[in-house]
């Protein structure tokens, strides 16, 4: 089953095609990326370290310092291409890092409600802030659901977080902003499995008709908790091999060698 | 020869600062002349908005015509200050030019006498404009917080429109007694075009408390001096500096930590952000006199540059003569980071949103010393207006 079979119908919410990608004046790391997500779709990028996931996810969120050399990022029809990080989120797309950057002096709280009327404001036009007690009351449902301890919301966003927090509260800015499609870069990395387990039930929890998810991972081990309905093998700047759920179990067994470029061949 | 001659003559005979100079090496002050502005001229004391809302107990304010006593509370001088006051010129001397030339050219200063005991519920308010273009405003104002007293005074500078250019000459003395308690805010939100020259110096006598705020947005140039005289044991000064400089503006922040007496604590941080060509220059020394044994001392400045052509320069420094002292220091300078602003905005908020939450956050750890709401809320309102809207 190829995830891009119901373009013939109907397009994807985020098609990506023939996406490549360039560091600034540097090598090209993504060598022709097709892939489509849709609303209440669960996508797997499995690759080695160094293989470009990483750069894939940040080309796609808009990060500038990773440049689009060919290719087109189509959300909801609209290119978003030449789209800075800010349109791109408020459009619906959203990613969650791998490391998530400290700000200090602004507590989780504060980040929250001014990233919500951020978005908010751009799809209304105008100034339409949440009001108080619909915020409070959202965000205590998220980390109740999330397991982030209370005292997390009134530090200062992810200043001298543990690994394991950052990581919460990645998936609980995730739960509050309700992206159209979560973009996850190796959220599971360096977790413990409770953390693990929160971090996938948040991913389960969000898939739905209304979101989509791209979880990018180097292991298997997320996958079982998040079952993908589609499962992209990468390596080398290049989607190598397509499949089910099943794919995953694969790769755990034979390891990314089995999918190297040279060995593909017919495999895929 | 009368008393102001003298002054005049004194003022006179001392030369106009140059780089050459150790505490004016960053701050150039070549085409300013001080005696190039008009003192008169102006027939009413402006009244441009203020920033910081306080409600106030007694109110005065200053111009190039005269001050304007509005209200003062009862119990309490604050009044016009007189020219034969015993404590005037005892902490802001004739030594260095500006003062020098303060002392000589002051009119209209303010006296702030609270007895001892007395505690003022609501702070004092002094706001201090230049209306006139090529005007100068020489303001003094001298408090005196008696054993005990506890009260709190908020002076704001401002001009009456943005393009009018100035020079303003401000000496304030502050002498708080054994156990009282004072909390003295400094806003300057001087047009762009105005030089701010300021000296500024308290002594904190045993067991007494002063907690210093000191605001910086506007003024083209100069330099603003405090001195903390650690004058009696037990005695603790705090100061908090928050400044954000844009455009050509250079401010010069120049700072003494003067531990006289044992057991004295002092605390000096500022925190400043820089955006365009501007410039700013923070000086601090701590001296730890022979007899102050267990001083506590720490200094600090960080800046935030918000483009490559801004420049900060920090030059803390330490003269220690006791040997049971704690004194730390720190000097940071920093810019806002590409991945911190590439993190916020896939949150979907602006790049200029974005900057505006890490500028806010860096001044965040100096406004939480702010111990008055209306001050700190000024003061990061003041800041937050600075990022421009995109």
């Amino acid at each position: 089953m190829h995830p891009s079979k119901g373009a013939l119908t109907h397009m994807a919410l985020l098609e990506i095609k023939n996406l490549h990608v360039a560091l600034e004046d540097g090598p090209e790391i993504v060598k022709g990326v097709d892939l489509a997500v849709d609303l209440n779709e669960k996508h797997a990028i499995m690759g080695p370290n160094g293989s470009g996931k990483s750069t894939l996810a940040y080309a796609l969120m808009g990060h500038p310092a990773y440049e689009i050399t060919e290719g087109q990022i189509l959300l909801d029809g609209e290119d978003v291409t030449e789209l800075g990080a800010d349109e791109r989120a408020q459009r619906g797309l959203f990613l969650a890092f791998q490391y998530p950057h400290a700000i200090p002096g602004v507590t989780v709280t504060s980040f929250l409600r001014s990233a919500i009327n951020a978005i908010r404001k751009a799809r209304a036009g105008e100034d339409d802030p949440i009001p108080i007690p619909e915020f409070r009351t959202a965000l205590l449902a998220a980390m109740e659901d999330l397991k982030v301890p209370r005292e997390l919301a009134s530090r200062y966003l992810n200043d001298g977080f543990s690994g394991g927090e950052k990581k919460r509260v990645e998936i609980l800015q995730m739960a509050l902003l309700k992206p159209r499609i979560a973009v996850l870069d190796e959220t599971d990395s360096g977790l413990d499995i409770d953390a693990l387990r929160i971090v996938a039930n948040g991913v389960n929890a969000l898939v739905g008709p209304e979101t989509g998810a791209l979880v990018i991972t180097h292991y298997q081990r997320i996958l079982n908790y998040v079952t993908p309905d589609f499962v992209h093998v990468f390596v080398d700047g290049r989607i190598v091999a397509e499949g089910g759920p099943e794919l995953a179990h694969r790769l755990e067994a034979e390891g990314y060698e089995a999918f190297t470029p040279a060995t593909v061949g017919g495999d895929a | 020869m009368t008393a102001r001659a003298e002054l005049l003559e004194r003022y006179r005979a001392l030369p106009l600062p140059t780089t050459k100079d150790e505490h004016w090496r960053f701050t150039d002050l070549s085409g300013f002349d001080p005696d190039a502005w008009t003192v008169n001229g102006a027939s009413e004391i402006a009244a441009p908005p203020s920033i910081v809302d306080v409600e106030a107990s007694g109110v005065a304010r200053v111009g190039e015509a005269g001050i304007e006593i509005e209200r003062a509370p009862d119990g309490v001088r604050f009044e016009l200050l007189p020219e034969d006051h015993e404590l005037l010129y005892s902490l802001v001397g004739l030594d260095e030019k500006f003062a020098a030339h303060n002392a000589a050219m002051w009119e209209h200063g303010l006296l702030v006498h609270v007895p001892a005991g007395v505690e003022l519920e609501q702070p004092l308010y002094v706001r201090i404009a230049n209306a006139v273009d090529g005007g100068a405003v020489f303001w003094r104002l001298l408090i005196v917080a008696e054993p005990g007293s506890r009260f709190s005074l908020v002076e704001e500078y401002a001009s009456a429109s943005p393009e009018l250019a100035g020079y303003s000459n401000a000496a304030v003395e502050i002498v708080v007694k054994d156990g009282a308690k004072v909390e003295y805010v400094s806003v300057q939100n001087y047009s762009r075009a105005t030089w701010h020259f300021a000296s500024h110096h308290a002594r904190v006598e045993r067991d007494a408390e002063l907690d210093w705020v000191a605001g910086g947005f506007g003024s083209a140039k100069g330099k603003v001096r405090i001195q903390n005289d650690l004058a009696g044991e037990g005695a603790t000064s705090r100061v908090t500096g928050a400044y954000f400089a844009d455009g050509t503006q250079h401010l010069d922040y120049d700072t003494f930590q003067e531990h006289i007496a044992p057991s004295t604590t002092s605390d000096f941080a500022f925190k400043g952000a820089l955006r365009d060509t501007a410039r700013t220059v923070w000086r601090g020394m701590i001296r730890v006199e022979e007899g102050a044994q267990k001083t506590n001392a720490y200094q600090e400045n960080r800046n935030l540059l918000l483009s490559k052509t801004a420049h900060a320069d920090s030059i803390p420094g330490l003269e220690i003569m006791a040997n049971d002292v704690r004194c730390t220091h720190g000097a940071t300078l920093g810019q806002v980071d590409r991945e911190q602003l590439f993190y916020l905005m896939t949150r979907g908020l602006s790049r200029s949103e974005a900057e505006r939450l890490i500028v806010r956050g860096f001044f965040q750890d100096v406004l939480d010393r702010v111990e008055l709401d209306p001050v700190r809320d000024a003061l990061a309102a003041a800041l937050e207006s600075r990022i421009p809207q995109a």
